[in-house]
């Protein structure tokens, strides 16, 4: 019995004094997370499959494309960086895991384009960005709640919103279609109803409403959308959802000869990735789509010719469409706020530079960016475009006509900005 | 007397080996890194979810595979009266408890004639529709679901201690506690008497136990266990979603039990880790594959699926169960 109370009892003091022992080593000092002598990680959580990826699946590996282009022209002040793609399928919950893994894990300096608004909402509570300091450039969304720079203080837009969009679809529609039956199909969540509010606030009414559950757009649910429409006599039809969801409410459309004039907003409408969803290129021709880029295919544009170029080398086999462009010149963005904050790279440092620089960077995009230390909000502004028996996206009326405005309640007006030259071979020397 | 005395030394040592169990989480919690500390608290959520099986199947007998369903349960129920009456914390687990208990006992009443295959499909069934109600009715949040924060860790802890860890403690708190009152349950007369209703369902009312009334004890507090492992789920993650309770993680909490012994209560940590740890696997797979991100969402379930087929032909009582025989019958030699 003595024997066996000794036991117990060195057993105990054992225990105590390895447990003391681990409180006594010092965790080691670490330099800036993901960033090495050689090495810069970045990390995005997008829906590479399920049901919302087509599409938006190719963005990540255009990135790539254009960060190895870069890679292979000296790096950022000799550094190559290294993007992670985590596919989170658009769920928020799995958005938490995947950036969890990324910023715990994977340890990324930052997060660039992460993609979704329900997602971004969700992984920036619960994930605790802010309060991490881990700077998300570039949000791959549309949401105006992004814009509120005290509640995401290390986060940037690059999209313009969905309100903005809708105010400039509202004059559009007020200018084009007046006494027209309207008819909205929108995502029934921040998304869908971002835009619906910005509608509202602009005096537009819609005849008839239709909200669909994201993760539901199928062709089932499609029909419903289109008798709904169809019964409400909708002569001007806007739709403001996913790209696989535009593809249903087309296709089912034109099987049941509904060919009302569609206004579809940016987010969903590439012509490209619609087509290979099979919606027939006749009910595309004459859709009119907000865009804030020229088309892709518009190799007369210094910023496409030059994109394309590095596609065809640094991504072969993938066709040169809407996300592509937007990948590539996410990277193009991401790399001059790299070199903008210097060869010491810190978080804070990028975030600095986004604020004091970030709005003389070049984009492909039309409208200026209003990076600054009150304001993460990056593109402001859209045309209105018109799709072609071809497919392809050219300007409604001719040239773009890029209008401006915010996402509160101020006017909606034409741009004169001119955008700034892409940078040599498409390899910024900013500093 | 003698037997009373016996069994206060009994409960005395339990609770002296599971607040040394809790004091030894504690200082594990300080030395690892916050992803480890994030995935304690996901083994913590996982044990609180294999107990509720290990008490339903393992010692009443009935299989169920809509523990995700009952973990929904909770973890609505608590983002629910967080978000809508601001509660404390505690009292959003209190009703995540006493909701899903509610339902628990609702589905039990109605399981109560099934068995077997009958009683694994209707519950299937409710692990496969009850999270997609939460798209039908726009309080629950649909797709995007409920945000559910429990706040940050006192300032008396110091800047250094992260909200994962504070996470990290409450959930293994919970989970001892859990723990600990189940394998009180179990050891007494209730867990005798489900033994019995596993073992021969009609020798045991003849032996004058209420079958029925039994196992809807069982649902119902089973189901109060998971819809608690639901809470703890919702607090790690921040967000009550449907994606959050998928089919497979039914299939992986069955697979988590049956590879921890199905009838047995310590397992179920072991069973936690397996279940945190198979993503780990499955990342490392993927990206010796190449093409990581895509096969990431594919092998898990796959390994989960592999795993459960395997287990139910070659140790259908668990590991433990085998390993124990093997040593039975080296001794015997």
């Amino acid at each position: 019995m003595i024997g066996k109370t000794r036991r117990k009892r060195t057993w105990f003091v054992a225990a105590v004094l390895a447990s003391g022992s681990l409180f006594a080593t010092a965790l080691p000092a670490h330099a800036e997370t993901g960033v090495t002598s050689s090495e810069i990680k970045l990390g995005i959580t997008l829906p590479l499959t399920g049901a919302a990826s087509p599409g938006y699946n190719k963005i990540g590996n255009a990135m790539n494309a254009y960060f190895k282009y870069v890679n292979d022209n000296g790096g950022v002040y000799g550094r190559k960086i290294t993007l992670i793609q985590k596919n989170d399928e658009y769920s928020p919950q799995l958005s938490i895991a995947k950036t969890n893994e990324l910023i715990l894990k994977d340890k990324v300096f930052a997060l660039v384009g992460p993609l979704g608004t329900a997602n971004f909402t969700a992984v920036h509570k619960s994930v605790g960005i802010a309060r991490r300091g881990v700077p998300s450039l570039f949000l791959n969304t549309g949401f105006s709640g992004f814009a509120n720079k005290k509640a995401y203080p290390t986060s940037f837009t690059i999209l313009p919103s969905y309100a903005m969009e809708a105010k400039i679809a509202a004059q559009f529609l007020k200018e084009n279609f007046a006494g027209k039956k309207l008819g909205l199909v929108y995502q029934n969540d921040e998304f869908g109803i971002d835009a619906l509010g910005a509608f509202k606030a602009a005096g537009v009414k819609f005849d008839v409403s239709v909200p669909y559950t994201s993760g539901t757009q199928g062709s089932a649910t499609a029909q419903t959308w289109v008798s709904q429409l169809a019964a409400g006599g909708a002569q001007v039809v806007v739709f403001f959802g996913v790209t696989s969801a535009t593809a249903a409410l087309l296709g089912v459309a034109a099987a049941a000869k509904y060919a009302p004039q569609w206004v579809l907003g940016s987010v969903g409408s590439d012509p490209l990735i619609l087509r290979a969803l099979g919606v027939p290129v006749a009910v595309l021709n004459g859709a009119l789509t907000l865009s804030g880029n020229p088309s892709p295919n518009d190799t007369s544009d210094e910023y496409v010719k030059q994109f394309q170029e590095i596609n065809t080398k640094y991504n072969p086999g993938v066709a040169f469409d809407d996300y592509v462009l937007q990948g590539m010149n996410v990277g193009l963005m991401t790399v001059q706020a790299l070199r903008a904050a210097g060869s010491n790279l810190t978080r804070k440092g990028l975030i600095r530079a986004m604020e004091t620089k970030g709005s003389t960077f070049a984009s492909v995009a039309y409208s200026p960016l209003g990076y600054s230390k009150t304001s993460n909000v990056g593109h402001t502004g859209y045309y209105m475009a018109v799709m072609d028996a071809t497919g392809d996206r050219k300007p409604y009326g001719g040239s773009a006509v890029v209008y401006t405005t915010d996402s509160g309640s101020g006017p909606v007006v034409k741009s004169t900005f001119k955008r700034p030259a892409m940078p040599a071979k498409g390899l910024p020397t900013n500093s | 007397m003698e037997s009373w005395r016996k069994v206060r030394d009994v409960v005395r040592k339990k609770i002296a080996l599971f607040v040394f169990l809790g004091w030894v989480l504690l200082i594990v919690g300080d030395r690892v890194d916050e992803l480890r500390v994030y995935q304690g608290a996901q083994i913590a959520m996982y044990t609180i979810a294999l107990t509720s099986i290990v008490l339903l199947t393992g010692y009443s007998g009935q299989v169920s595979l809509g523990n995700g369903a009952m973990m929904a349960v909770g973890a609505y129920a608590a983002a629910l009266t967080l978000n809508n009456l601001q509660t404390p914390i505690w009292f959003a687990f209190l009703m995540a408890i006493l909701v899903s208990a509610l339902f628990g006992a609702l589905l039990g009443s109605a399981a109560a004639r099934l068995a077997g295959p009958y009683l694994a499909g209707t519950t299937l069934a409710l692990a496969v529709g009850l999270p997609a109600i939460a798209n039908q009715f726009s309080f629950l949040g649909g797709e995007p679901g409920l945000i559910f924060d429990v706040g940050f860790p006192p300032e008396r802890f110091g800047e250094e201690f992260t909200q994962y860890k504070w996470f990290f403690w409450i959930a293994s708190c919970i989970a001892l506690v859990a723990i600990f009152v189940t394998s009180n349950i179990l050891q007494s007369r209730f867990g005798r008497t489900w033994r019995a209703i596993r073992g021969n369902s009609l020798a045991a009312e003849l032996a004058g136990i209420h079958a029925s009334r039994m196992k809807v004890l069982a649902f119902t507090m089973s189901s109060a266990l998971a819809g608690l492992a639901g809470a703890v789920l919702a607090m790690n993650i921040g967000l009550v979603a449907p994606g959050a309770f998928t089919l497979a993680l039914s299939f992986g909490l069955v697979t988590g039990a049956v590879l921890a012994g199905i009838s047995s209560l310590p397992g179920v940590v072991l069973g936690g880790f397996i279940l945190v740890v198979i993503p780990e696997i499955a990342d490392v797979i993927a990206n010796r594959l190449g093409d990581a991100d895509k096969l990431n969402s594919y092998l898990p379930g796959l390994i989960v699926s592999v795993l459960l087929i395997l287990s139910v032909i070659y140790t259908p009582n668990g590991p433990g169960e085998n390993l124990r025989k093997h040593l039975r019958k080296k001794a015997a030699h």
